[in-house]
C-alpha cells in the first residue's frame, strides 16, 4: 500500500469524523425525545383544561382538548406557513444566531458564557442610546442610516464586549469561575440597565421602564411580509457564523484561543499568552451578545424596554444543540426561531400557552446534556460500538 | 510573564470600579439621607420579616451545599424553588381552597415531594447518565421557569394563581409576649424549620459519619469508593437533600404569601441564585450560608420598609443587585472559596 | 477487626532473620491457581499461578501492560477472574467486590493515594468504618484518633493523627495508606508501585516499615518495574510478561540481568553505551539565576552553568529543590528575579516563550498532562502545540493543517506512537506513548537546544530505553541537552557533566564517572562528601 493512499484514507476518515456524526445523532435524538415529552405534557394539559369540543373523549378521565399532532403542526405552519410567519421566524433566527454564536465562541474555547443575556441587555441599551442621539444628527436618508445603524451595532458590540471582558479578566487573573461570575453579571447588568432607564436615560414620563423610540432613520426596515425582519441582519449573522468557523478552524489565533481556554498551562507551554486569550475569547463572546442586543433594538423593538426576551439563554440551547459548532449554530437557530415563532400561532389558534416552548427548550438542553443516556439506549438496541474514544478534540 | 502581584492589582481595580458604580448609584438617588431612616426602620418586627425573607434563600443555599459537597454542582436551585412554590400552591388549591385547615400541611409535604422528585431526575441525569452538571442544572432551571407559568395558565387560566391561604402563625409561649423582642417569636412553620435546619445541617456535615462521606465524595470519590462506601448513593443523597431543602424553601415562600406568581421570573425571582451566592460567600458552611442569606434578606426587607415607612426612594433595583455584586467581589478578591475538588466531575467505579 | 487493632504485645513475632522456610508453617498466605482474566479482545492475565508465603515480601515485576495491576485487582476483588481460583490461607475465596477482599484480610495501597486531602489522618484511616457514638448518630472522633495513634505506634510510624493530609509529606501519606489497610485488619498488603513517588530517603524508610510489618506476621506483595528494588526488598520475585507468569525466583539467587531478560523476553542493555562527547560551542549559558516560586519565596538562589553543543548536562536532585522553577525560568514560563539566560551568545532573559521556541529551544516538560499536551485535543492538534507560529506550519494568520498532518504522521511513525492514529485524543494514549509523541514533536523540529525535565517519569521500560536512545542521538548530532531528572541512574548514565541541585543551589558540578552514587546521594541531601572536588567539571570554555 502506498503512502499516498494512506494519506487519502486518513483524510477520508477525518471527513467522516465520528465525533461530528455522533454529536449530530445525539442532537437529533434529544430533539425527538423533547418532542415526545412535550407531546405528553400537552396531552395531559389538555385533560386539565376545559373546552367545548375535545378532540378525544376518555371515559372516566374527561375530554382531551389538545391534540399533540395538531399542536406541532400548528407550530410548523405558524413558523413557515405564511410570509408573516416566515418573517417572524427569520427575525428570531437572526437574533438567535448572534446569541448562539456568542455562547458557542466561548464554549469552543473551553469557557462557559452564561452571561450572553446580560451582555445583550447592555448592548441593546448602548445601541438604543446611540441611535437616539445620533439619529437626531444625521440626515433622514440612506446615508444617515448607513451611519447610525452601524454605529449602533458597534456601540452595542463594544459594550457587550466590555461586559464579557469582565468575567474573562476575573477568570484569567483571579481564578473566579466564569459560570458563577457570568450568571451574577447577568443580574447586575439587568439591574444597572433597568435603573439607568428608569431614573436617568429613559422616557421618564412613561409608567413603564423604557427609552424613547429611536428615529426612523435608525430602524432596520422590514423586508419580508411586513414583520420586523431585515435580510441584511440575517446575512450579517450568517457571515459571522462562517467567520467564526474560519477563525477557529483555520487561523493560528483561533487555535491559540481554544488552547488557552481548554488548558491554560499547556497554552503557556506553547508560547501563548493564555490569560490574555481567555480575556479575548470572553470579549469576543460578549461582543456577539452585544450585537444581538443592538439588532434587537434596531430591528425589532425600536427602543430599550424592560422585559427583553431571554434570547441569551436561548443562545445556550442553540449552541449546545449545535454541538458548539459555529456552522451547526445556523440550523439550530432556525429550529429555535421556528419554535419561538410557532408558539405565537399556538397561543392564538389553539390557546396553548406559549411557555410550552420554554419547556421544550429546557428539555432539549437536558437531553443533550446526557449523551450517556442515548449511548445506553443505542447499546440496548444494538447500534454500534461506543464511539466515545474518537472525540477528535471537539469536545469541551 | 504574568506576575501574581500585577494580577491582584488588576483584579482589585475591577472590583473597585464595580463597587464605585454601586456607590455612585446610591448617592445619585439620595443615599446620604439614608442612614437616619435606616435606624428608624429596624425593630423586632423588621427582623421577623427578615427571617421570612431568609427562608427560601437559606434553604436553597443549604441544599446547594449538600449537593455540591458530594460533588454534584446543583445550579438548578432556582428551578427547584420554583417547583416547590408552584406545587405548594397548586396542591393547596387542588385540595380545595377553603377551609385551609390541615390541607396546608399536606400541600407543604406534596411541594417538598415534587421538588425532591425533580431533584431525583437531576441526580439521575447527572450521576447515572453523566450529564454535564452545569448544563443539566441550567436545563432544570429553564424547564421550571417555563413549566410553572405554563401549568398556571392550564390550571388557573393565567400566570398568577388565586389566593389559596397561608400558614398559620405560631407563637412561642411566653417569649412571644415579651416587650420589644416579642414579634420575633411569632412566626410560621418555615421560619421555625429554618432555625432548626441551620444547626442540623452543620451538625450533619461536621459531626456525623454521613458528613465525612459527603466530604470525601466531593473531594476524592475514589478514596471513598475504595473504603467500601458507594459514592453513587452518597451523591444521590446529597442531591435529594437539596431537593428537600429547596422544596421547603419554595413552599415556604409561596405559602407565606398564599399565592403563586408566575409572571416574569416567577415569584422566586432569583432567590435560588442568591442562595448560590450565599453559600459561596459562606464558603460551604451552613452557618456562613445562613448569615449571608440573612444579610441579603435584611437588605431586601430594609429597602421595602424604607419605601413604605419612610416614603423614601431607594432604588430597589440597586439594592437587589447587591448580593450579586458581593459574590463577584468575593470571588475576585477575597480569593477562591474552597470548592470541593471533585465537584462537577463524574465518578465511575471500576466495576 | 482482627489482630491488627489488638493492642497486645507488638513484639510477638520478631525473628532476627528473614528465614522464609522457618515461617512457612501452614498453607501459603495467598495462592493463585490458573487465574485468567479476559477483557473484550484482551487477555490481561493468562493462567497465572503463584503463591506467597506468610510473613514474606513478594515482588511482582513486569513492564507496563504486562498485567501486574490487573492481577492485583483480581486479588483485591475489583475484577472477578474469568477462570481460576484464589486461595487465602488455603481457603478458596470468591470476591464480589473489594469489601469481600478486605474482609478476607487483603489491603491495597494504590499508586495514587486514596486519601481525602482536606480530612485529617485519623479521619482518612477510619473512613468507611468510622467508630460512632450514640448508636451511629455521631462520629467518635476521639476513638478514631486514639486507634490511629495506637496502630502507628505499634508499627513504629511517626505520624500525627490530627494533621490534615494536605499538610503532610508524600512519604507520610503513604504511611497513612498503610495504616488504613491495617485498621481494616489487613494481613496481606498489596503495594502498587510504592516507591514511584518517594525520595531516596523515603524509600529507605518504606523498606524499614515493610520489614517491621513482616516481622509482625504480615504478608506483603509489591508491584514494581524497578529491578533494583525488587532485588533489595523482596524475598521472592515473580515476573509477568504479556499476562503470563514467566517465573518466580528467590531474590537472593536472581541478578538484574536475569530479571530484565525475563521481563522483556530478550537481552536488555542496562548500561547505556555512550560514545565520547564531541563538545562544541556554548549553547546555553545560565548565570546567577534567582527564581521565586508561586508563593514568592526564592526557589533558585544563584545558579550558574552552561551547556555545550554535543553534550548532555544533567541536573540531579530530590524533587522540589528548585528544578521546576529553574527550568521554567530558562524556558520562559517564569520570570527570574535576577540573573541571565543566554542562548548561542545572545541574551534572552526577557524574551517571551514564543521567541525562545522560534530560536530553536525544544522542551519536554515535567508534567506532560498539564503542560506538554492538551488532553482534549487529538494528536494532530497536539502536534502543533508550540510550533503554531513557526513558518513551517502556517502563513500569516493561517494555520496549514496539511503540513501539520505530514509532520504528525512522521512523528507517530518515527517515534513509534501507539495507536498510530493522529485522530486519537491525548487522553486515550498511555503515559509512555504520550511521552514518545512529545519527544518526537520537540525533537523532530531540529532544535539546537533540548530541555528535558523528568523525561521518563511514569513511562514504561520499553519507552524509557527508546527515549534514552533518542537523547543520545541528539547528542551525537551535536545538539545541546539539559536533562533534569530525579532518577539517579538516568542522569549518571546519560550526562557528560552533572550538576547536583540542593535547596535552590547547584552544590556540585562533576563528571558522573568521577563520583559514586553514595557521594551523589550525600550531595543531593545537602551534605558535602569528603575528598570530592565538587567543582571538578565546572569548566567554562570562554570564547
Amino acid at each position: 500500500m502506498s503512502a499516498g493512499r494512506d494519506r487519502v484514507e486518513a483524510t477520508l476518515d477525518r471527513l467522516v469524523d465520528a465525533s461530528v456524526l455522533e454529536r449530530l445523532q445525539i442532537s437529533l435524538a434529544a430533539l425527538v425525545f423533547a418532542i415526545i415529552v412535550g407531546a405528553v405534557l400537552v396531552f395531559v394539559s389538555g385533560l386539565i383544561v376545559d373546552c367545548p369540543d375535545p378532540f378525544l373523549s376518555l371515559p372516566g378521565v374527561g375530554g382531551a382538548c389538545y391534540n399533540p399532532f395538531e399542536v406541532y403542526w400548528t407550530m410548523i405552519t405558524g413558523s413557515f406557513g405564511s410570509l408573516t410567519a416566515l418573517g417572524r421566524t427569520l427575525q428570531e433566527t437572526t437574533l438567535l444566531l448572534f446569541t448562539g454564536l456568542s455562547v458557542a465562541v466561548a464554549f469552543r474555547a473551553g469557557l462557559f458564557n452564561i452571561g450572553t443575556q446580560g451582555q445583550m441587555i447592555l448592548g441593546a441599551l448602548g445601541a438604543a442610546l446611540t441611535a437616539l442621539w445620533l439619529g437626531e444628527l444625521v440626515p433622514e436618508s440612506l446615508l444617515g442610516a448607513l451611519i447610525v445603524i452601524p454605529a449602533g451595532v458597534v456601540v452595542g458590540a463594544v459594550i457587550g464586549g466590555l461586559w464579557g471582558m469582565l468575567p474573562g479578566l476575573m477568570k484569567a487573573y483571579a481564578d473566579a469561575h466564569e459560570v458563577i461570575t457570568t450568571i451574577m453579571l447577568n443580574f447586575i447588568a439587568m439591574g444597572i440597565a433597568f435603573w439607568l432607564v428608569q431614573n436617568h436615560v429613559g422616557n421618564l414620563e412613561s409608567d413603564s421602564v423604557l427609552t424613547h423610540t429611536i428615529p426612523d432613520v435608525a430602524q432596520l426596515s422590514p423586508t419580508i411580509g411586513g414583520t420586523r425582519f431585515s435580510l441584511w441582519a440575517l446575512l450579517a449573522a450568517l457571515a459571522a457564523a462562517i467567520g467564526i468557523y474560519v477563525l477557529y478552524d483555520r487561523t493560528i489565533l483561533g487555535y491559540e484561543l481554544r488552547t488557552s481556554g481548554l488548558q491554560e498551562a499547556a497554552a503557556e507551554y506553547g508560547g501563548v499568552n493564555a490569560k490574555r486569550n481567555i480575556v479575548t475569547s470572553m470579549t469576543l463572546s460578549g461582543a456577539l451578545g452585544g450585537i444581538a442586543g443592538s439588532i434587537y433594538v434596531l430591528m425589532v423593538q425600536y427602543r430599550w424596554q424592560d422585559g427583553i426576551p431571554p434570547l441569551g439563554f436561548d443562545g445556550i440551547a442553540v449552541s449546545i444543540l449545535a454541538g458548539n459548532n459555529p456552522i451547526g449554530v445556523i440550523p439550530a437557530a432556525v429550529l429555535f426561531g421556528a419554535m419561538q415563532s410557532g408558539s405565537v400561532a399556538l397561543n392564538l389558534t389553539l390557546g396553548v400557552p406559549p411557555e410550552l416552548v420554554e419547556v421544550l427548550r429546557g428539555l432539549i438542553i437536558l437531553f443533550i446534556a446526557m449523551p450517556e443516556f442515548f449511548r445506553m439506549i443505542g447499546k440496548r438496541y444494538g447500534y454500534g460500538s461506543d464511539p466515545l474514544a474518537t472525540d477528535g478534540g471537539e469536545n469541551v | 510573564m504574568n506576575r501574581p502581584t500585577v494580577t491582584r492589582r488588576q483584579g482589585l481595580a475591577i472590583g473597585a470600579i464595580l463597587f464605585g458604580l454601586l456607590l455612585v448609584g446610591f448617592v445619585i438617588d439620595g443615599g446620604r439621607a439614608l442612614l437616619g431612616d435606616v435606624a428608624g426602620v429596624i425593630s423586632a418586627s423588621y427582623f421577623a420579616a427578615v427571617f421570612r425573607f431568609t427562608v427560601p434563600i437559606a434553604f436553597a443555599a443549604m441544599g446547594g451545599i449538600f449537593a455540591e459537597k458530594t460533588g454534584v454542582i446543583n445550579i438548578g436551585l432556582e428551578g427547584l424553588l420554583i417547583i416547590g412554590a408552584f406545587s405548594a400552591v397548586a396542591a393547596l388549591w387542588g385540595l380545595s381552597a377553603t377551609p385551609v385547615g390541615a390541607n396546608i400541611w399536606v400541600a407543604f409535604l406534596l411541594a417538598v415531594l415534587a421538588s425532591t422528585l425533580v431533584a431525583l431526575l437531576f441526580a439521575t441525569v447527572c450521576i447515572d447518565f453523566k450529564a454535564d452538571q452545569i448544563i443539566a442544572g441550567l436545563a432544570i432551571w429553564l424547564i421550571a421557569l417555563g413549566f410553572a407559568p405554563f401549568a398556571s395558565i392550564i390550571i388557573w387560566d393565567r400566570t398568577n394563581s388565586p389566593s389559596v391561604g397561608t400558614f398559620p402563625v405560631w407563637e412561642v409561649p411566653v417569649l412571644a409576649d415579651l416587650p420589644t423582642v416579642g414579634p420575633l417569636f411569632s412566626a410560621t412553620l418555615p421560619v421555625f424549620l429554618l432555625v432548626l435546619a441551620v444547626p442540623f445541617s452543620w451538625y450533619l456535615l461536621n459531626r456525623t459519619t454521613f458528613g465525612k462521606w459527603v466530604e470525601a465524595s466531593g473531594e476524592d470519590p475514589k478514596s471513598l469508593d475504595t473504603a467500601g462506601v458507594d459514592v453513587r448513593r452518597i451523591r444521590y443523597a446529597g442531591v435529594l437533600l437539596s431537593g428537600v431543602y429547596c422544596g421547603i424553601g419554595g413552599a415556604g415562600l409561596a405559602l407565606n404569601t398564599g399565592q403563586f406568581v408566575g409572571s416574569g421570573d416567577t415569584m422566586v425571582d432569583g432567590r435560588g441564585w442568591i442562595g448560590l451566592t450565599a453559600y459561596l460567600i459562606g464558603n460551604y458552611n451552613p452557618i456562613g450560608a445562613f448569615l449571608a442569606s440573612f444579610l441579603f434578606a435584611a437588605l431586601d426587607a430594609l429597602q421595602l420598609q424604607l419605601q413604605q415607612i419612610a416614603g423614601f426612594e431607594v432604588s430597589s433595583t440597586l439594592v437587589g443587585i447587591i448580593p450579586y455584586v458581593a459574590v463577584v467581589i468575593v470571588l475576585t478578591f477575597v480569593g477562591r472559596t474552597r470548592m470541593p475538588s471533585a465537584a462537577g466531575e463524574h465518578y465511575e467505579s471500576d466495576e | 477487626m482482627g489482630e491488627s487493632t489488638d493492642p497486645g504485645d507488638p513484639e510477638r513475632h520478631a525473628p532476627a532473620t528473614r528465614d522464609v522456610a522457618a515461617r512457612n508453617g501452614g498453607a501459603p498466605a495467598v495462592r493463585l491457581e490458573g487465574v485468567t482474566k479476559r477483557f473484550p479482545g484482551v487477555v490481561a492475565n493468562d493462567d497465572v499461578d503463584f503463591s506467597v508465603d506468610r510473613g514474606t515480601i513478594h515482588a511482582l515485576i513486569g513492564e507496563n501492560g504486562a498485567g501486574k495491576t490487573t492481577l492485583m485487582n483480581v486479588l483485591y476483588g475489583l475484577y472477578e477472574p474469568t477462570e481460576g481460583t484464589i486461595r487465602i490461607g488455603g481457603e478458596p475465596m470468591s470476591f464480589e467486590d473489594p469489601g469481600d477482599a478486605m474482609d478476607a484480610g487483603i489491603g491495597m495501597i494504590h499508586q495514587h493515594f486514596m486519601l481525602v486531602d482536606t480530612m485529617t489522618v485519623a479521619e482518612n484511616v477510619v473512613l468507611g468504618n468510622e467508630p460512632t457514638r450514640f448508636g451511629g448518630l455521631l462520629t467518635d472522633e476521639r476513638t478514631a484518633v486514639e486507634e490511629t495513634r495506637r496502630l502507628a505506634e505499634r508499627y513504629g510510624f511517626d505520624i500525627d493523627p490530627t494533621e490534615r493530609i494536605e499538610e503532610i509529606s508524600v512519604g507520610e501519606q503513604q504511611r497513612v495508606e498503610i495504616l488504613k489497610t491495617l485498621y481494616r485488619g489487613a494481613e496481606i498488603l498489596i503495594l502498587d508501585e510504592p516507591t514511584a513517588v518517594l525520595t531516596p530517603q523515603e524509600v529507605d524508610a518504606l523498606y524499614e516499615i515493610l520489614t517491621e510489618l513482616i516481622d509482625q506476621g504480615k504478608t506483603i506483595i509489591f508491584i514494581t518495574h524497578k529491578l533494583g528494588e525488587a532485588l533489595h526488598a523482596a524475598d521472592e520475585i515473580s515476573v509477568l510478561r504479556d499476562g503470563k507468569l514467566v517465573g518466580t525466583v528467590p531474590a537472593a539467587e536472581a541478578t538484574r540481568e536475569d530479571l530484565a531478560r525475563m521481563m522483556v523476553g530478550k537481552d536488555v542493555l542496562l548500561e547505556i553505551e555512550k560514545p565520547a562527547a564531541d563538545r562544541g560551542s556554548t549553547v546555553l549559558q545560565v548565570s546567577d539565576m534567582v527564581v521565586d516560586d508561586d508563593r514568592g519565596i526564592p526557589a533558585v538562589e544563584g545558579v550558574s552553568f552552561d551547556v555545550h553543543a554535543g553534550e548532555i548536562f544533567g541536573i540531579a536532585g530530590v524533587d522540589g529543590n528548585g528544578q521546576s522553577e529553574l527550568i521554567e525560568a530558562i524556558t520562559g514560563l517564569r520570570s527570574p528575579e535576577s540573573g541571565t539566560v543566554a542562548f548561542e551568545g545572545a541574551d534572552m532573559t526577557d524574551l517571551p516563550r514564543r521567541k525562545r521556541i522560534e530560536a530553536g529551544m525544544a522542551y519536554v516538560a515535567e508534567d506532560r498532562q498539564k503542560r506538554s499536551l492538551v488532553m482534549a485535543y487529538d494528536l494532530r492538534r497536539n502536534g502543533v502545540l508550540g510550533c503554531q507560529r513557526l513558518p513551517t506550519f502556517g502563513e500569516g494568520l493561517w494555520i496549514d493543517w496539511d503540513r501539520i498532518d505530514g509532520y504528525v504522521d512522521t512523528v507517530i511513525e518515527e517515534y513509534d506512537v501507539r495507536p498510530p492514529d493522529p485522530g486519537a485524543t491525548a487522553h486515550s494514549l498511555s503515559g509512555g506513548n504520550q511521552q514518545k509523541f512529545i519527544v518526537g514533536r520537540e525533537f523532530e523540529r531540529d532544535p539546537s537546544l533540548v530541555i528535558a525535565a523528568q523525561p521518563t517519569r511514569g513511562v514504561d521500560i520499553g519507552s524509557i530505553e527508546f527515549i534514552h536512545e533518542r537523547l543520545l542521538e541528539l547528542r551525537s548530532d551535536g545538539k545541546a541537552t539539559l536533562l533534569v531528572s530525579s532518577k539517579l541512574d538516568e542522569v549518571t548514565q546519560l550526562s557528560d557533566r552533572l550538576g547536583v541541585i540542593h535547596d535552590g543551589q547547584l552544590v556540585a558540578v562533576v563528571r558522573p564517572e568521577d563520583v559514586t552514587d553514595e557521594d551523589l546521594g550525600l550531595l543531593m541531601a545537602g551534605e558535602r562528601p569528603t575528598g570530592l572536588d565538587v567543582e571538578s567539571a565546572r569548566v567554562r570554555t570562554e570564547p
